[in-house]
């Protein structure tokens, strides 16, 4: 079930990627798209009624249902990224309106 | 010595870098020469991190194929370098980060570690590419980019799903023991192949490339068209051939999108009016039938044909850059007649230009020849066909612009080049031409690739 909301996010980053023409919606539609790839991520590593992926006094044997760590591990790399360039997108969009002096790609008279 | 000190160490200089500021451009230069020179000394070996073994841990693949990309691409870079790290003193840490993702990407054999490199290296391309002062060129190139590793990213996991490894030669081992359909893996294979076709420039997912490399500076341009298209061409060479297996209509709407890129490219190249416009659409066309070729399983003169493009792009982007960097202007028709006055660098970027539209005498005929007898072998006829004719429209606006920019009725614009740059790209010429005549060891090496490279997928 999981899956299929992840999958409704990123078809919307996606469709607001390709509709909109304002550069800092545009960067909330990256954004969006990579919330709905982590989720898809982290669920497939999902096992129902699985432990948290972590050795304790209690959970030491291997013979306990865990959920898969590494999807985990993944996501936390891919939201990493995911940050970076949301940052260095926005240091652009601050670079565009010093330049143009607008956040509408239509307005700024370049292709 | 380890093939991972290629990757820490321009790390680690990134970092020092930043300490010591004024001495930023020359720590630069040293560690991109010293990572080429390190190349002779690194043995041939798949190195486990950490000493987990393949399906646990990351590795790193060092064969004859990485060897080749890491020695073409690190040396094309310390070129960039060598003639540009003092005007863009600033891009210094840059430049580093970018050299480690650019060698990540040429040795991991890992499919996540990929994903993780082409964002360091794709963030370090950004960077770069905010010299040209275009931010809104820059953001679309950012925006399609991450969207492309994303898709990647969104490929792997389906098949991480599927197949519980993220080796590449684990998983294509995985995929061959499981028996499960190619047409079942189509969907995965088709987004990572989108989403590396970003970066590749392959021709529906390339909207960005217009922005950044017609206003290319000389920085960038030979940057961007020939040290990262070489280097992504070879990641996709290593997924291409380890990892894919092809259903039927995977191969029909690959060869139906790479065919009509070819053609595409050449054609927008033939109607280009900038230096720099046609060198770019030329190597959309390049980059498409190189993948192509990978596709049909023609790994080593696609190797070679990487080879080809990233040298000669290199000096033909660098002369258009710096021409325009000059006189303002890369128009043909503002700058006809500037080789009268440049006539070493006017016979390099001759050199380079028949080279890639593939005539005698030169590297690039061998190959093109060699893909073409392949090609037949393989009965790919129609491919055969498509190359032919569009080497003939190559061949003839590589001409009309050769002619243009030695001929001219009008007074021929002086430009100055540094006598470095005259040197570095005569150098490269003449080996363009030694090698195009002197075919065995480039033949020689051909067969090194071909035995290394795992045929998992591939049709064979």
């Amino acid at each position: 079930m999981l899956q299929y909301a992840a999958i409704v996010l990123i078809m919307l980053g996606l469709y607001g990627l390709l509709t909109q023409r304002n550069i800092i919606k545009i960067i909330i539609s990256l954004n969006i798209l990579e919330i709905g790839l982590n989720l898809f991520i982290v669920s497939v590593g999902f096992v129902t009624d699985g432990l948290a992926p972590i050795f304790t006094s209690i959970n030491n044997s291997n013979h306990l249902l865990f959920v898969d760590p590494l999807p985990q591990a993944l996501v936390l790399t891919a939201i990493v990224i995911g940050v970076g360039t949301t940052a260095l997108g926005l240091a652009l969009a601050k670079k565009i309106y010093q330049k143009y002096g607008t956040f509408e790609i239509d307005e700024m008279g370049e292709e | 010595m380890s093939a991972i000190l290629l990757i820490v160490v321009p790390l680690l200089a990134a970092f020092v870098s930043i300490l010591f500021k004024k001495a930023s451009s020359y720590i630069l230069l040293i560690v991109s020469f010293a990572s080429v020179v390190t190349l002779n000394y690194v043995p041939l070996e798949v190195i486990n991190i950490g000493g987990f073994t393949a399906p646990y841990g990351i590795n790193l693949v060092l064969d004859n194929y990485s060897l080749i990309g890491l020695y073409i691409v690190d040396s094309m870079f310390f070129l960039v370098i060598a003639l540009n790290c003092i005007k863009f003193k600033k891009l210094s840490t840059i430049l580093l980060v970018s050299l480690a993702g650019l060698n990540g990407l040429l040795l991991t054999g890992d499919l996540f570690n990929l994903f993780v490199f082409l964002e360091v290296s794709g963030i370090a391309a950004y960077l770069i590419t905010t010299t040209n002062k275009k931010p809104l060129a820059t953001f679309n190139y950012l925006v399609a980019g991450t969207v492309g590793s994303s898709l990647y990213l969104f490929g792997l996991i389906i098949l991480y799903g599927m197949f519980g490894t993220l080796n590449m030669a684990d998983m294509a081992n995985e995929i061959a023991i499981s028996g499960v359909s190619a047409n079942a893996l189509a969907f995965p294979f088709l987004l990572m192949f989108i989403g590396l076709g970003v970066e590749a420039k392959l021709l529906p997912f390339n909207s960005w490339a217009k922005g950044i490399l017609l206003s290319a500076n000389k920085l960038t341009g030979p940057m961007i068209a020939s040290v990262y298209a070489g280097a992504t061409l070879f990641v996709f060479g290593r997924i291409l051939t380890t990892l894919f297996i092809y259903s039927d209509q995977l191969v029909l709407v690959l060869s139906v999108i790479l065919i009509v890129g070819i053609i595409a490219g050449e054609t927008m190249a033939f109607s280009s009016k900038k230096i720099r416009g046609v060198l770019l659409y030329s190597s959309i066309a390049q980059a498409s039938l190189i993948v192509m070729l990978f596709v049909l399983g023609i790994t080593g003169w696609a190797t070679m044909m990487i080879i080809v493009n990233i040298v000669s792009k290199f000096i033909m982007f660098s002369i258009a850059s710096h021409t325009n960097d000059v006189l303002g202007t890369d128009e043909i028709e503002d700058v006809q007649g500037m080789f009268l006055n440049n006539k070493t660098i006017g016979v390099a970027f001759t050199v380079a230009a028949l080279n890639i539209s593939g005539l005698p005498l030169f590297f690039g005929f061998i190959v093109k020849m060699n893909m073409l007898t392949d090609l037949f072998a393989k009965d790919g006829y129609f491919l055969a066909a498509v190359i032919l004719i569009t080497s003939v429209i190559e061949g003839i606006y590589y001409m009309r612009l050769i002619l243009k920019l030695w001929f001219t009725d009008k007074i021929a614009p002086k430009i100055k080049f540094e006598f470095s740059f005259q040197y570095v790209v005569t150098i490269l010429a003449v080996l363009l031409i030694v090698f195009g005549l002197y075919a065995s060891p480039v033949i020689a090496l051909n067969d090194e690739v071909e035995d290394t490279i795992v045929y998992e997928g591939g049709i064979q």
